[in-house]
């Protein structure tokens, strides 16, 4: 709980963090129907094309430096020698990262799909879509990051990039089920089955990897 | 009584130059060894193998803790952006009955709403060091821990350190600074 409390307090601290990213998703999503002329049926169908490709770019600027700040300024060492095990702190500091970027970046999703679609039904279905995707996004962003943690570049994370284009597939699916009515649930499922086993196996690799950083 | 520490011929390589080989040592309950040697000896490497940080390339390491270790490297693990009381809930040693009177000893306790950035780079070693005079542990692992501190400081940490000592801790530093601690010399200029 100390662990969770400490996170929280450092990324509300750094308003760069957490805002920067929320920032930059609202601007992408405001532009976006101020640069296209089409109409507002051409709209609705690109929204999500603009929607994911806005969160994974934002959610890779968002962990930029989820672990380079601590590993700079010796908190990881202390991380990594405590009695406190690694892979949950970094599990923890994930779940923050989702707390204050992904929980409102999902929900600003979620009303600019109401607005530009003008569907209530669309936006609360994709609203648990958003939420799932995003924490997934953080958790393999990190990955990226704890991989180039010393090369200071985000080389790392570019590399992780094309592990997440399945699941831009997939969530390009999850659209035209919604709009079909069909099996949406399905690919909630789906989505949270790959979330459970990342959520678990990500924070596990990263704190190996951190390992071999601080050595 | 078991050593707390016990090194049985480590030895360490940067790919193909020895930093450092067949260094054995124990250190028991009560105990000290002050690490010396020159600059890029391996001083600091041999220290976070012991906290567990690297691994040696060859050789024995057991270390017997009935509590935890307290590592102080040359980072002080501290935010920048945040306050000094900020800094100290980070480093969990806020509501500690001692904390005050540390607090006043290094004159920071009227400095406690103000960022860490602001301070001066001694005083921000005074803050880390916070963490080694509020530790809860049986075994002290500091590398250079006067560096930045002032004359007065020096003896503080000095008589903190003694008294530890006396409390059945055990202390492992390198400085180059000298430090009037009871302790055993390493010296890893000798051991190549």
């Amino acid at each position: 709980m100390n662990v969770i409390k400490l996170e929280l307090l450092k990324l509300r601290s750094k308003s760069r963090g957490w805002l920067g990213p929320i920032l930059v998703f609202i601007l992408i999503l405001v532009a976006f129907p101020l640069t296209l002329e089409v109409s507002n049926k051409d709209l609705g169908q690109s929204f999500f094309s603009v929607l994911w490709i806005a969160m994974l770019l934002v959610m890779m600027l968002a962990t930029e430096d989820i672990f380079l700040e601590d590993y700079n300024d010796g908190s990881l060492e202390q991380f990594a020698i405590s009695n406190i095990n690694l892979s949950y702190v970094i599990g923890v500091k994930i779940f923050i990262y989702w707390l204050l970027i992904g929980l409102p970046i999902s929900l600003l999703g979620s009303v600019f799909c109401m607005g530009i679609t003008s569907s209530t039904y669309l936006a609360i279905y994709i609203f648990p879509i958003l939420l799932i995707t995003s924490y997934i996004f953080i958790n393999v962003f990190s990955f990226g990051n704890a991989l180039s943690l010393t090369k200071g570049s985000v080389l790392g994370t570019l590399v992780t990039l094309p592990l997440l284009l399945p699941l831009l597939i997939v969530l390009g699916k999850v659209v035209i089920s919604i709009n079909l009515n069909l099996n949406y649930l399905g690919f909630v499922a789906l989505l949270l089955g790959v979330l459970s086993i990342i959520i678990f196996l990500i924070p596990l690799i990263i704190s190996y990897i951190i390992r071999a950083h601080l050595e | 009584m078991y050593p707390k520490v016990k090194a049985k011929n480590l030895s360490y390589k940067i790919n193909e130059k020895k930093l450092f080989q067949n260094i054995s040592f124990e250190l028991f309950p009560s105990r000290a060894i002050h690490i010396q040697g020159d600059n890029g000896s391996g001083k600091t490497t041999l220290l976070k193998i012991i906290s567990g940080l690297t691994r040696q390339v060859k050789g024995d390491l057991e270390i017997k803790l009935d509590k935890s270790l307290c590592f102080l490297g040359h980072k002080n693990a501290l935010k920048q952006y945040l306050t000094v009381e900020k800094n100290l809930y980070l480093l969990d040693v806020m509501g500690h009955p001692d904390l005050t009177k540390h607090l006043t000893q290094f004159g920071l306790d009227r400095s406690l709403d103000i960022n860490l950035s602001n301070l001066s780079f001694g005083q921000q070693k005074k803050i880390a060091l916070l963490r080694v005079f509020l530790n809860d542990s049986d075994l002290l692992i500091l590398d250079e821990p006067c560096v930045g501190l002032d004359h007065q400081s020096q003896e503080y940490l000095c008589t903190f350190l003694n008294n530890e000592l006396t409390l059945g801790k055990s202390i492992l530093f390198s400085s180059h600074i000298s430090l009037d601690i009871n302790s055993e010399i390493l010296n890893l200029n000798r051991q190549i």
